[in-house]
């Protein structure tokens, strides 16, 4: 293969990664925090994407696009607020079972009230930033180089944010020792609302982002659930750097499957296939550490 | 005798329950048995428009009905969360399709390999998905899913890719609406029938068993793993009947109905028909496929949330589901009219212990010190060891349990007591050394298997069934450990029932036989514990610190029952315990583990009395024993 088209399909990979980063990550850290799959995840990151297209088509492509962004964020935080204080809350320590039903309904709920709204036709913007760039012969549009970097700066943004504040080493106390953190006077269920609006912002910003580079429908949150659950099984529910490492898997196999004719039609398999692998021999994933 | 009375009041509460339930259901098939003439009469009196529309609607249901029932094998009957289901109902529709189109096979051929096929996909996936547990089980169906999805999808040459396979005709036999409605109501009648019996048989009660408790299960003998992955496949089997049955009413299958979303129907489903009976989601099945025609043409997206708005309620509200209803109707009468509730009348407060003579306590302790003829070894073990990362939790143990013996092993925290008894009845496997039981070797046995060599553990409260009655749970673990959960008939409800009792009554239960065991105080949760260990036919149990959270007088009354079943029965007793006056007044000889070594051996006074012992051990310990014993 000639470098050009390495780089090319490479940079595909990136791209893909980018956005899934930010919506695996989100998982992750809701995941390690509450101890909670959050089957409504997808549903986060798809109506953020359907606020954010209809936003920036009211004011415009371009200017409109970062006011969009932020409504779609605040609009996917703010519904993550109120699913925490009014389910969630009320199935903390139940079986996993019966919170895995309790979000699946809180998706069918999103996803039938996203189709009222919205209708179930696909729509689209144009992207904030046109053009593109020739490397090496091939062509790279300058927005999904745009995501590759918002998506670096994001994963620093959450690395300072569990490090460096006072929020970020409760959420990690409420990853690594619940118990203790009950002890210290921690506020806990101002804390899990805390996380659970960060995790579904999160959803929101993946989904924003991605919306100007593809077209968008109440649908687009299903598979991208399960991709955000591929990412942070493999890399380890709860860790953030396994995120990161995940979406590289992720992004990259989908993006150097189809390089192929013979492997294309299967190229989401290769990833199923990953997470299998990862589930049976490793289930806390790469990154992860075991549950007790 | 107030409690006998509170509990033949909810035996006959339960009696109602279970008639109106039986009623239902009775009403319901013969519903379904007569769909196609009244809709059709209907028609003729221009009641309805097309008797045929409603056929295939009925037709639809049934198709439901028996996806829903076999997804509740697992989710109801076994407590597993499956996103896989419709993967197998995919399965099904595309074994029947490709067989049609590809290679022009009868549609009765294809309609009996498809669960074959399904059944084969299912074993062989569920065996992956298996590796891991609840949650992480729950997740890897979902790969699973996907990647059947990516497969059905991708291979364009068999599967049609993502065109689907189309044009599929229903045979000639089943063109007659009636006929077809029929023909399925026959086909879904009969796997319904065999499920049915499945759930009320030995093979059932051990699936209750693993939703109940799956260490239990583990430890009265159920090889877990074996039995999720039977239902796993059973369930799969049956999803592939009624994928087969799918292109009798849409001539199209596409990879869509592999798509992990797909499960929303099975699972909404039965939720909505309820989770704990077993012809609740086929109710359901027909509640929703009548829901779903008025609304769809009209309102699709409300439906969506009104589907989502139910299952939130059901989950949150009603765990049982719409089926528990009758049971709830009868829980809001006794609460209106101001019946007592006997649930909680029902409540024991430790008589099974109370009941036993205190006088007894002071005889046995003539028995304590009475000369006893040592029995042969009945467990050896031999350079045993564990270590975790560096540290040697467990190391180099050698130890020989007498038959008949009661053996105490004490020890500061961390010297290993509980490492080393879990090397012994198999949850750990060691790192070195051998474990002989009774001359077999059982090192690194999984935990099933030494539970049947007849090492049984007791008296830990999470060790029982809670939401089986008591008669249940000593019925199922006999069940388990005598082999016969294998077996997919009978009913686990009548086997076992009269020893079960026996032994109830010998360890003071008897009373409390039809009570849900989760119901009973703590100390009759652990009577129960040691019936168990005695239904099993264990000749050796394994107490874990037997009497911790208990108070003074439980605690002497528990050691009482402890003592006298053991000295009735003939068993052979390991403990380990914090407590020395109950260590000192019912060992016959102790050892003293100390940073994972034996450090000595002997009868109590040998102990008492050793130096070393009280240098490393016994001095804190002595200040605790005088505060005590109150002797």
């Amino acid at each position: 293969m000639d470098p050009g088209k390495f780089l090319l399909f490479a940079t595909g990979g990136l791209a893909d990664a980018a956005y899934l980063f930010i919506v695996a990550a989100g998982l992750s850290l809701v995941f390690g925090a509450l101890r909670v799959i959050n089957m409504a995840h997808g549903s986060l990151y798809m109506i953020a994407a359907m606020v954010s297209v209809v936003v920036a088509n009211r004011l415009g492509a371009g200017i409109g696009f970062l006011p969009a962004l932020l409504g779609a964020v605040l609009v996917a935080a703010a519904i993550g607020a109120v699913i925490e204080t009014t389910v969630l809350k009320r199935v903390y320590g139940h079986e996993h079972l019966v919170q895995l039903l309790a979000t699946y309904a809180i998706a069918l709920i999103i996803g039938g009230a996203a189709r009222l709204i919205f209708g179930s036709n696909y729509r689209t913007t144009s992207t904030p930033i046109q053009g593109s760039l020739t490397i090496l012969g091939y062509s790279y549009s300058l927005y999904a180089l745009v995501m590759i970097a918002a998506a670096i700066l994001i994963g620093l943004g959450m690395y300072g944010l569990l490090f460096r504040t006072r929020l970020g080493r409760n959420i990690r106390a409420a990853v690594s020792d619940p118990e203790l953190l009950n002890a210290s006077g921690v506020n806990v269920t101002l804390l899990y609302t805390a996380v659970f609006t960060v995790g579904a912002g999160l959803a929101g910003l993946g989904g924003a982002i991605v919306a100007p580079s593809q077209a968008v429908d109440p649908t687009i949150g299903d598979s991208v659930l399960v991709l955000a659950f591929a990412i942070s099984v493999i890399g380890g529910l709860g860790s953030i750097i396994g995120s990161a490492v995940g979406a590289l898997m992720v992004g990259e196999v989908i993006s150097f499957g189809l390089i192929n004719p013979t492997t294309n039609s299967f190229a989401l398999a290769f990833v199923f296939i990953i997470m299998t692998l990862v589930l049976t021999v490793r289930p806390w994933g790469l990154f992860g550490r075991p549950e007790a | 005798m107030k409690n006998a009375g509170a509990r033949w009041r909810s035996w006959v509460t339960n009696r109602r329950v279970d008639r109106a339930r039986w009623a239902l259901a009775i009403v319901l098939l013969l519903a379904a048995a007569v769909l196609p003439p009244v809709s059709l009469y209907l028609e003729g009196q221009g009641m309805i428009e097309s008797a045929r529309f409603e056929i295939v609607l009925g037709v639809t249901s049934l198709i439901l009905a028996l996806w829903a029932v076999s997804y509740n094998l697992m989710l109801g009957y076994a407590g597993m969360v499956s996103f896989a289901h419709a993967a197998y109902y995919g399965v099904g529709a595309y074994t029947v399709a490709i067989l049609l189109q590809r290679y022009q096979i009868s549609y009765f051929a294809a309609l009996a390999a498809a669960p074959l096929v399904a059944a084969i996909v299912g074993i062989i996936t569920g065996f992956v998905a298996l590796r891991a547990v609840r949650l992480y089980f729950s997740l890897l169906t979902l790969a699973i899913s996907q990647l059947l999805y990516s497969v059905a999808e991708g291979w364009y040459s068999v599967t049609g890719g993502d065109n689907g396979i189309n044009g599929i005709v229903t045979p000639d036999q089943l063109t007659d609406y009636p006929t077809l409605y029929y023909f399925v109501a026959a086909i879904v009648g009969v796997s319904l029938l065999l499920m049915f019996v499945l759930t009320r048989s030995p093979f059932g009660a051990a699936l209750l068993a693993i939703r109940e408790n799956r260490e239990r299960a583990r430890s009265v003998g159920i090889n877990v793993k074996a039995y999720e992955l039977a239902v796993y496949t059973i369930a799969a089997l049956f999803a592939g009947v009624a994928g087969a049955l799918f292109p009798l009413v849409q001539p199209s299958v596409v990879p869509g109905m592999l798509f992990w979303t797909e499960n929303a129907t099975p699972v909404v489903v039965t939720l909505l028909g309820g989770v704990g009976s077993f012809l609740g989601p086929g109710f359901g099945a027909f509640v929703f496929t009548g829901l779903n025609n008025s609304l769809s043409r009209d309102f699709p997206y409300q439906l969506d949330v009104l589907l989502g708005a139910i299952v939130l309620g059901v989950v949150l509200l009603v765990p049982g589901g719409f089926a528990s209803v009758p049971g709830l109707v009868a829980q809001l009468r006794r609460r209106v009219v101001g019946e007592e509730t006997p649930s909680i009348e029902a409540e024991t407060k430790g008589e099974a212990i109370r009941m036993i003579d205190v006088a007894r306590a002071v005889e046995a302790h003539a028995i304590q010190s009475e000369h006893i003829e040592r029995g042969k070894v009945l467990l050896k073990l031999e350079g045993l060891s564990r270590s975790f990362g560096g540290l040697r939790a467990v190391d180099s143990v050698n130890l020989e349990i007498h038959e008949g013996d009661r053996h105490a092993i004490i020890g500061p925290n961390g010297a290993g007591k509980s490492t080393l008894f879990n090397l012994i009845t198999g949850r750990m496997r060691p790192s070195a050394g051998r474990v002989w039981f009774d001359g077999r070797d059982i090192t690194g046995r999984p935990a099933h298997v030494v539970a049947k060599a007849g090492i049984g553990r007791a008296f830990q409260i999470t060790m029982i069934f809670p939401r089986l009655t008591v008669r249940q749970n000593l019925q199922y673990a006999m069940l388990a450990h005598r082999g016969r959960t294998v077996q997919p008939w009978g009913l686990a409800d009548r086997i076992y029932r009269d020893e079960a009792i026996e032994l109830l009554d010998a360890v003071g239960l008897g009373p409390h036989a039809d009570l849900p065991a989760g119901q009973l105080s703590h100390g009759d949760q652990r009577a129960i514990e040691l019936a168990i260990s005695l239904a099993l036919g264990s000749r050796m149990i394994l107490l874990d610190e037997p009497t911790a959270g208990m108070s003074a007088s439980e605690t002497r009354h528990a050691m009482e029952l402890v003592r006298r079943v053991a000295t009735d029965r003939n068993l052979t007793l390991l403990f380990c315990e914090h407590d020395m006056s109950v260590v000192f007044g019912t060992a016959r000889t102790v050892t003293v583990m100390h940073q994972g070594r034996i450090l000595m051996q002997g009868t109590p006074e040998q102990i008492r009395s050793n130096p070393e012992v009280q240098a490393v051990y016994l001095g804190e310990l002595d200040m605790d024993e005088e505060e005590a014993a109150p002797a």
